[in-house]
């Protein structure tokens, strides 16, 4: 089944019998998926069922315990930090609450990964950045310090942040958790404009039915740390799978 | 309203139940239950509830404690006659009670293996402390020179927040500490016409012990709980993780510039320390013992030799780095969410004072242990 996916269209990130967790407690059991090129993957489960686990394993801020994770084709798993840092600076992170540095400011937040993985002198990264934050509609907020903006406005300044390297992949925890429906709807559209304006392809964790539905090509459907379905969202529904289709009706 | 009231029988082997099980009653009711239940011996009896009105969660868990305590003593306790009103609440909220249940919370591991596995616990900690050391001392030394991948202008930043910002108070309790230790033993001192001796007291105190100490123990509680709390909090929002998939290691980008900082400005603060303490001794020497000002200094400054200061000095680096290297861990390993940086702060701080004494009193050993005793 997966060479029949992968033969469609191009895998950028793919995991084989991932098996993870915290200490001594498994989380994730036998996890095997994958994400193509420009499509928005969407992962999807109940609050507790290990989405962000998955994903923080996806870009190694855990070790997995064992099996195999791939980005662009490359086994990640074993890689040493410089090798992983290569392969980081083409992906981005938008975390569950936006993850700013509180410290600085708006600007300063998307201009570290540009410090970090670009020469680009100081003019570029500063006009670089006031098109990041443009392109999230955040460019009234460049001298704000993050706890100074709305749950909403810190979502989009930390996408911004998220492509400020223009990555050609993203990964999203929950970008729209904890908004009003207008507002996760705004935050649903910029993700769509990422695919279609940029081309980035995106996984995107979520238990949010009305923005699954708003965005996602593929779900892959966790359940207790399993997946139990992995295709795209119509043949989901049409599954009869009981636990998914609690999901759908009761999100 | 109607009191709440419920009250227990015991007839033919069934403990008959009535009234309303509720919360307020439960406590009293289990009493008298137990009461009931030490002078049985029966194999098996029954809980008879059809007299209850009513059943809340207490009463329902008040019934499973019954049965529990009926099996410890060797009796199978069975509900029986249970009215249709409090069937639902009952069967939602009583939990299995059973021999199995009973023994897995009885079981204790034996003694060695409890240790052990704690010991295997604590092994894992260690290992992080250690790695958190070598990093630290790795970014601080390696990396000293190159500019990438830390914060522009934090070292600055920091030096004002732990420097700066404890200068005064630093200053005001050594002055206070000097002042107190002059006038206690002025007082001791001034019998044996000795008084001048206060300066030669209070100044090899200040320098060798009093002021990296008291400097130290200001430090860890001002800056120390700083530390932890604003790391603890960055892991709790994920921006650790931000960090790190950015490529960015955060024990170089937010702990190596509190680090330099901490090592810089410590020793300073010392410096201001002793001398602020032998000030405050100063002013008790001028005012009650009638010692000069001069006179004062020049006794202090016979007395003091080098070493003093410098092992002084010494500790006041050695403190700094207990400090923020603690600080630091407790900050990366807290667990849960804001709560969890709370306790993750008082702990650090607790333990780096612990651990400042304690290297104060091994370092004592080493600069000063078996020394002549100097006679003037
Ligand atoms: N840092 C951690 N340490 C220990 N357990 C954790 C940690 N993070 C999450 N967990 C546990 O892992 C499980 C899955 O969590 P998570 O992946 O965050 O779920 P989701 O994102 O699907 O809501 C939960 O039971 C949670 O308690
Ligand atoms: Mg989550």
């Amino acid at each position: 089944m997966i060479m029949k996916i992968a033969s469609k269209s191009t895998v950028l990130v793919s995991t084989q019998d991932l098996c993870a967790g915290y200490g001594e407690e498994q989380i994730l059991y036998d996890v095997s998926m994958e994400a193509c090129k420009h499509e928005i993957t969407a992962i999807l489960g109940t609050s507790g069922c290990g989405k962000t686990t998955l994903l923080k394993n996806l870009i190694r801020l855990f070790q997995p315990w064992s099996g195999s994770v791939k980005i662009f084709n490359e086994e990640i798993t074993d890689m040493d930090e410089p090798e992983l840092n290569a392969i980081l600076a083409r992906v981005g992170v938008l975390f569950q609450y936006g993850a700013l540095l509180n410290s600085i400011t708006v600007a300063e937040n998307v201009a570290i990964p540009l410090r970090q993985h670009t020469d680009l002198s100081e003019s570029m990264i500063e006009r670089l950045v006031r098109i990041k934050l443009d392109l999230v509609e955040m460019g009234h907020t460049l001298s704000k310090l993050p706890s100074e903006l709305s749950g909403g406005m810190r979502k989009r300044a930390a996408l911004a942040r998220a492509i400020a390297l223009d990555p050609p992949l993203l990964f999203c925890d929950e970008p729209t958790s904890g908004l009003d429906p207008m507002t996760s709807a705004d935050l649903d559209h910029l993700i769509l404009r990422m695919r279609d304006d940029l081309g980035i392809s995106i996984v995107v964790v979520s238990h949010h039915v009305a923005s699954i539905d708003r965005i996602a090509d593929k779900i892959i459907f966790l359940d207790n740390g399993r997946v139990l379905f992995q295709g795209s969202l119509k043949e989901a529904k049409s599954a009869g799978i009981k636990q998914i289709d609690e999901f759908f009706r009761n999100g | 309203m109607k009191d709440i009231e419920a009250r227990v029988t015991y007839e033919d082997n069934a403990l008959i139940y009535s009234g309303d099980l509720l919360l307020p009653v439960v406590s009293q009711l289990y009493e008298d239950t137990l009461a009931i239940l030490k002078g049985l011996s029966a194999f098996e009896i029954q809980i008879d509830l059809s007299l209850v009105r009513q059943i809340d969660t207490a009463g329902s868990a008040f019934l499973d404690e019954v049965k529990s305590y009926g099996l410890q003593m060797g009796m199978e306790a069975e509900i029986i006659n249970v009215p249709e009103s409090i069937s639902k609440t009952l069967s939602t909220f009583s939990q299995k009670v059973d021999k199995q249940f009973l023994e897995q919370k009885e079981r204790q591991r034996p003694w060695l293996e409890r240790i052990g596995n704690w010991l295997d616990k604590r092994d894992h900690e260690v290992l992080e402390f250690i790695t958190l050391i070598a990093d630290t001392f790795y970014f601080g030394i390696a990396h000293a020179f190159k500019k990438e991948g830390s914060r522009k202008g934090e070292f600055v930043n920091q030096c004002i927040l732990i420097g700066m910002n404890a200068l005064p108070i630093v200053g005001l309790v050594s002055f206070l500490i000097g002042f107190i230790l002059a006038l206690q033993s002025a007082a001791q001192l001034r019998q044996f016409g000795a008084s001048i001796y206060v300066a030669d007291l209070i100044a090899v105190a200040m320098t060798r012990e009093m002021g990296p100490l008291i400097t130290a123990i200001m430090i860890a509680g001002r800056s120390g709980s700083a530390i932890t709390s604003e790391i603890a909090t960055m892991v709790v929002t994920e921006e650790t993780d931000a960090l790190k998939s950015m490529g960015l290691n955060p024990v170089k980008y937010i702990l190596v510039p509190k680090f330099y900082a901490i090592t810089m400005t410590m020793p300073m603060l010392t410096i201001l320390s002793m001398i602020l303490g032998i000030l405050g001794a100063l002013v008790i020497g001028y005012t009650y013992l009638n010692i000069g000002v001069q006179p004062f200094i020049d006794q202090v400054a016979n007395v003091l030799i080098m070493k003093d200061i410098v092992t002084g000095l010494i500790k006041s680096i050695i403190f700094a780095w207990l400090i923020v290297i603690v600080a630091a861990y407790f900050g990366f390993r807290v667990k849960g969410g804001a709560e969890g940086v709370g306790r993750v702060t008082t702990a650090s701080v607790v333990v780096s004072i612990f651990a400042v004494i304690f290297a104060d009193s091994i370092l004592g050993l080493i600069f000063y242990f078996g020394q002549d005793v100097v006679t003037y």
